[in-house]
């Protein structure tokens, strides 16, 4: 390689270089101004959540000044982030909040125990075992909320976290995910730890786990991404402020004669910060780790 | 030497101790998984077949449950608005499908390249994903506004004036399309991740060998791009058309099914049928028909992808 470059007129290959940069240049230009287009809706909406008056929200929207605020006021924050009362919003952030955190914990580590012993342990139904994971992937959370909607009543558990938690830890995608992760890591790890004496657990926790960064990275984005936008499941289990996630109550705005835009907006730009933190914080590995692993399945 | 020394009968017994414990521990590590999903996934499944067979009502009453063979299904079969809801979702995977799979593809043709920017691009395209369902419905219920939202706007300045504001979400003839368009834009996001994995997966001496040939950019993606993306676009495909056939969110939030029923889904039927009628034998009917198309289209997938022999 380095030979056919060396063979070539010195200026030929700057100008070469040069051409090939300013075209990379303007072809990220058009892709910024794309992108920008596409988000532009995410941009209104912190502009609105910013105005204090529902109506100039509505008028300011057919125009530019849609993004734009001249005078920009926290108040529609202040109205909604509370505690208790009407717009509890502060309250609805935290119940969203202490339900992601909970079930991505949890789902990570019930999953990818699972993941690892269908991948590398000795049982002996593990092949029965790895059918019935993926075969269970195909029922669709729709079709069984009617019956689970009952038990969950029955067992007491309305209007609690628990039932807008337990349901969701263990899921055929993520263990089947942890499992192809596992998998394809080499053999002679598991061999040279199991010859040293160390147990299923302990190979798992001190050396599978931190190498699996890439595969917690995808399961924490994808797990918390589907807690946080839950709102079929509990608006059927919740009926009160005690445990209701921010998705239902902002969708409670919807059901008024008149919509407050301007609270719906602000709640709104509350609801998506721990997401978006969520996924600044993984994104790295989100891409690179569902090559192989979402398509061939 | 070592292996030989294990082998020997004197320490035969040990190790099947250990062995033991492995087993013991294996099982530990792979029960809370299993159990939950027992209760929480097969038990409610199972449940779902028995409930859809009986006259069970939400709360329970004084009355005996019955059993009633087919006749929730056969209820079901015989309801013009059960036709018009499948109807529905058929006419919103239809649209949403090139439009959101199209779209995902563009995005990641775009993306593939070496930008200086590429990391940032790729977080911005995947914003929408990120974005609830619910905060959507907020965003584009102001977008949707009639007369004069910000798309009735950009519809009068294209076409001059010349075309009569929409009333996107009230004309039976839009909100559909309506839906379309929004959903499109918050999902299209991660269809895009797969097909940027799936591109990354195509192996560049492909290309290289191409090039060497002589084959133009188009060709090149012609004859290298698109065969080596076969199986992510069945993927793509089926994994869109399942979720298009749940539909239920933006439509109980913006649309409640109407106007004219012209927005029902199979998912809020259920729903409804279940929690404003109370009617669980007959809403299970429905999850079942609804799980029934699911399959279907998982199967469809396999054979898909062993035609292609992928």
């Amino acid at each position: 390689m380095s030979d056919l470059v060396l063979t070539q007129p010195a200026s030929l290959a700057i100008a070469r270089g040069n051409g090939k940069r300013s075209l990379r240049i303007v072809q990220s230009l058009c892709i910024l101004i794309i992108a920008l287009v596409m988000i532009s809706p995410l941009f209104m909406l912190l502009i609105a959540s910013l105005k204090d008056d529902r109506f100039r929200i509505l008028a300011d929207m057919g125009s530019f000044r849609a993004f734009w605020v001249s005078d920009p006021t926290l108040s529609n924050y202040k109205e909604i982030a509370h505690f208790s009362g009407e717009l509890a919003y502060g309250r609805y952030l935290f119940n969203s909040l202490v339900i992601l955190v909970a079930t991505v914990v949890s789902g990570l580590i019930v999953n990818s125990m699972a993941g690892f012993v269908l991948a590398w342990g000795s049982l002996r139904g593990k092949a029965t075992l790895l059918a019935l994971v993926v075969a269970l992937y195909v029922i669709p959370q729709e079709s069984i909320i009617m019956p689970l909607v009952v038990m969950m009543s029955r067992a007491g558990l309305t209007d609690t976290f628990a039932v807008q938690i337990l349901p969701w830890v263990a899921s055929p995608l993520y263990v089947f995910l942890f499992y192809q992760f596992f998998a394809q890591l080499p053999k002679e790890l598991y061999e040279a730890a199991e010859m040293d004496g160390a147990s299923a657990f302990r190979i798992y926790r001190s050396i599978y786990m931190p190498l699996s960064l890439p595969a917690l990275a995808t399961v924490s984005i994808l797990m918390g991404i589907e807690s946080w936008n839950q709102y079929l499941w509990p608006t059927l289990v919740t009926q009160t402020d005690y445990a209701r996630p921010i998705a239902v109550a902002i969708a409670t705005f919807f059901g008024q004669d008149s919509i407050y835009w301007d609270r719906a907006m602000a709640a709104s730009v509350l609801m998506m910060i721990p997401v978006l933190i969520l996924y600044l914080a993984f994104q790295r590995w989100f891409v690179s780790s569902f090559v192989g692993s979402a398509v061939k399945g | 030497m070592t292996l030989q020394q294990t082998s020997t009968p004197a320490l035969g017994r040990p190790a099947k101790r250990r062995d033991n414990k492995r087993l013991w521990q294996e099982m530990a590590m792979i029960a809370p998984a299993f159990l939950l999903m027992a209760i929480f996934l097969i038990t409610p499944f199972l449940l779902s077949f028995w409930t859809a067979m009986t006259n069970q009502p939400l709360v329970p009453r004084p009355t005996p449950v019955r059993f009633v063979g087919l006749l929730n299904f056969e209820r079901v079969f015989t309801d013009p608005l059960f036709w018009t809801s499948l109807w529905n979702v058929t006419r919103f995977t239809v649209w949403v499908l090139p439009l959101q799979c199209g779209l995902a593809f563009l995005t990641a043709l775009l993306l593939h390249q070496k930008l200086p920017i590429q990391n940032l691009l790729r977080g911005l395209f995947f914003l929408p994903a990120i974005t609830s369902m619910v905060v959507v419905c907020v965003i584009w219920g102001t977008l949707f506004q009639y007369p004069s939202g910000p798309l009735n706007q950009i519809v009068g300045f294209l076409s001059g004036g010349t075309i009569q504001p929409i009333d996107w979400l009230g004309d039976p003839n839009w909100a559909m399309f309506s839906i379309v368009l929004l959903s499109a834009w918050q999902a299209y996001g991660f269809q895009m991740i797969i097909y940027l994995a799936g591109l990354q997966g195509i192996p560049e001496e492909l290309y290289d060998a191409a090039r060497i040939d002589g084959a133009s950019a188009l060709r090149r993606f012609w004859h290298v791009t698109m065969p080596g993306l076969r199986p992510t676009h069945v993927f793509v495909l089926v994994i869109t058309t399942i979720q298009a056939f749940k539909l239920y969110t933006q439509v109980a939030i913006l649309t409640q099914g109407g106007p004219n029923e012209s927005t029902e889904t199979v998912v809020h039927y259920m729903v409804r049928a279940g929690f404003e009628e109370q009617k669980l034998g007959y809403a299970s009917a429905v999850s079942v028909i609804l799980f029934v198309i699911v399959l279907l289209i998982a199967l469809l997938q396999r054979k898909l992808l062993r035609r292609f022999d992928v």
